[in-house]
């Protein structure tokens, strides 16, 4: 066995002192903000007061049972969930089947699955606000044949409900085109080949093969879709601003809301704690569905 | 590096440093005519040398705008000097400490709606840059033809407005816009017809809440949308899409701020020279009401040029410049004085008969709190408008929403 000596360290002090710098970033950049933002949601602190920050204990999470307001932004985000994941999920998939198909050229094919995924979650939100305009909107163009009149999209609740998911679906259904097309391409052809020599459908294939196999990547593309889905934030607030009324009023616009506009930090940080244990969550039952898959 | 290239580096860099120049950086939204404040600044350049103002621009309504100077004030950045604050804002900027007490300004001189906006306990906090308040629109023109005068209560708008409307045969043609998104002017919306009979929505700083007063005054606005005098997609329109929309000459009457006149009267508008303006309709047997507006210059707590600061915002609220950007811009001057002045009522002649409108208009609550208040009333004020909530609903949840804030 070598001596140790300064010059010699323990593999295990070596492997501290390398991931050393990681921990440290991740405590600057994650523990510090979370734990700060637990903390501050403890207090009283309205700058618009010009009162000091008062310990109030648990009162900012008692005063959420009794927020209307939350309880509809709540409501509206976990909708958004249940309707854009699995309408991602599957417009997605749909996506990266296409893209899989052996194109002579693949690129246009690529670029049109990039071109969602790359631009700015303000600026479709924007761009959608644009198309379902009932004065000027594309989509009542298109709809002047059967009503002339045009539909007021974004001033019915459930119209505006209706578009902000649509936009949602559109704008990251590439994302999860991208992760599935990156698990189908990673599907051996042998195992396909042997399916065809046993006379499988193509249907058949789709289902015995193709779809258990590319379970990891569906579930990947579902973790960051769910978060960012319960993150959902930029495609209303520049859509809609969260209305007509509270209609598409997410979580995360309410905590910007009550932060920013009425500088309310301990309350919007207790409504921020409730997102985070939301997140966090999600994570863990996806993490065990992982683990027991594995 | 060799030496003589630091040399070089120094003989560049150190004359800019000697003459230390003051920069100042001000706030003014693309809304408020940054291209008349411009000239202002020019004119306080050439007499202050060493000073040069560079304008930023954002936020075209004025929640956006409070938005993100919420933003930079909370996170004391210093990289502006000078804002310009919508009239429901200096009382929240006071009591979070953002703004700067400016000494030695006798306040007489200003309409008392901004001299009282702008002081707070005893304190001046900002100094008015221009007034303003919501007057009615209307198409000279279009009343001419069809033989009708100048409506005096909303009854009254909307029966010409019918009239107008059956007989033009225009379906692009609307009777009125006002602003029923979602936005600061929607506070406004809801307010005229409430204050029009008599009431107020804070007495002595508490909620003084007239439940019919606020259904009447809902009922209102959705009665003028069922008759077909205001558009069915009213829960957009802001107050530059009413703007627009007149100045395209597709409405024939609107409930609209001050600048759109100079607008109206541009080359590009599709209705120079056919316009009037009038005092806001009362509700019947109510009285006029209109609701107060205005810009205030406010400076930074975290400016590190504060008495190169206080000295612009001085002169940029000066009689001399309160009288340019009348001029220029048809910004309503903060000095009564100058409503008759010989200069201004050249360049907007209605402005002489504004002047009632402007000392009677009534101010939004002042609270520290506003943001709060603001958007209980514009959020239900819209979803009204919608069709997403009731009006007997909404009056209940916003008076419940109003006390939690105002109590």
């Amino acid at each position: 066995m070598p001596r140790r000596s300064w010059r010699d360290p323990k593999e295990q002090t070596l492997a501290a002192v390398l991931l050393a710098p990681a921990f440290l970033l991740l405590a600057l950049i994650v523990v510090y903000p979370v734990g700060r933002l637990i903390w501050t949601s403890f207090y009283e602190l309205s700058l618009s007061s010009g009162l000091p920050r008062r310990f109030v204990g648990l009162e900012n999470f008692v005063s959420l049972g009794s927020d209307p307001v939350f309880f509809t932004a709540l409501w509206n985000t976990l909708i958004i969930v249940v309707v854009t994941v699995p309408g991602a999920m599957i417009v997605g998939l749909g996506l990266a089947l296409v893209a899989n198909m052996p194109f002579r050229t693949k690129w246009p094919v690529r670029l049109a699955l990039l071109i969602p995924w790359a631009m700015p979650l303000a600026f479709v939100g924007t761009i959608a606000a644009w198309f379902f305009n009932s004065d000027y909107g594309l989509v009542n163009d298109l709809l002047r044949p059967i009503t002339a009149q045009g539909v007021l999209w974004l001033t019915s609740p459930t119209l505006a409900f209706a578009a902000v998911c649509l936009t949602i679906i559109w704008k990251t259904s590439s994302f999860v085109a991208l992760i599935l097309l990156a698990g189908l391409q990673t599907i051996p052809h042998e195992t396909l080949e042997a399916a065809d020599v046993d006379g499988a459908s193509r249907l058949r294939k789709f289902w015995s093969v193709t779809l258990p196999m590319l379970r990891p990547s569906i579930v990947v593309a579902m973790i960051f879709r769910t978060i960012t889905a319960l993150q959902t934030f930029d495609i209303p607030a520049t859509m809609t601003r969260g209305g007509p009324g509270d209609a598409t009023t997410t979580l995360a616009m309410l905590i910007h809301q009550t932060t920013v506009d009425f500088l309310d930090l301990g309350y919007g940080s207790a409504l921020a704690v409730v997102m985070f244990l939301l997140s966090m969550a999600v994570s863990t039952v996806y993490l065990r569905q992982i683990r027991s898959a594995a | 590096m060799r030496t003589s290239h630091l040399w070089l580096a120094a003989a560049v860099l150190l004359p800019g440093a000697a003459q230390a120049e003051t920069k100042l950086t001000v706030f003014i939204s693309n809304q408020q005519q940054p291209q008349i404040m411009r000239h202002a600044f020019d004119r306080f350049e050439k007499e202050n040398p060493g000073t040069t103002i560079t304008i930023q621009s954002g936020g075209t309504t004025s929640e956006l705008q409070a938005a993100y100077l919420n933003t930079v004030m909370s996170a004391k950045d210093p990289t502006l000097d000078v804002f310009l604050l919508d009239i429901v804002r200096p009382a929240q900027f006071a009591a979070a400490h953002w703004t700067v007490p400016i000494d030695g300004v006798d306040m007489k001189p200003y309409l008392p709606a901004y001299s009282e906006a702008d002081q707070v306990d005893g304190k001046v906090v900002a100094l008015p840059a221009f007034a303003d308040a919501m007057f009615l629109y209307y198409r000279k023109d279009l009343l001419a033809k069809y033989h009708l005068p100048v409506p005096t209560t909303w009854a009254q708008l909307d029966s010409e407005a019918k009239t107008i409307q059956a007989g033009e045969k225009n379906p692009d043609l609307q009777g009125l816009s006002f602003q029923g998104a979602a936005i600061e002017g929607a506070v406004c919306t809801f307010l005229l017809p409430y204050w029009s009979q008599g009431q107020q929505l804070v007495t002595n700083g508490h909620l003084s809440w007239n439940k019919d007063a606020a259904l009447k005054s809902l009922n209102l606005w959705t009665g003028l949308v069922a008759d077909g005098v205001a558009p069915r997609n009213i829960a957009e329109v802001t107050t530059e899409d009413t703007r627009k929309t007149f100045q395209a000459g597709r409405a024939a009457f609107a409930v609209e701020w001050s600048y759109g006149w100079a607008l109206f009267q541009g080359a590009d508008s599709a209705v120079k020279d056919k316009v009037g303006v009038a005092v806001l309709p009362a509700l019947d047997g109510g009285q006029h009401a209109s609701c107060i507006g205005g810009w205030q210059w406010g400076i930074s707590a975290y400016s590190t040029h504060a008495a190169e600061a206080t000295k612009l915002v001085k002169f940029m609220s000066s009689p001399e410049v309160s009288r340019q950007i009348a001029v220029e811009g048809s910004l309503m001057p903060v000095y009564p004085g100058l409503y008759r002045d010989a200069a201004v009522d050249k360049a907007v002649p209605w402005f002489a008969d504004a002047l009632d409108v402007v000392t009677s208009a009534k101010a939004r609550p002042v609270t520290p709190r506003y943001n709060e208040v603001s958007d209980t009333i514009r959020t239900l004020t819209n979803a009204v408008l919608a069709g997403a909530v009731s009006a007997p609903d909404a009056v209940a949840q916003m008076e419940a929403r109003l006390r939690r804030v105002l109590r």
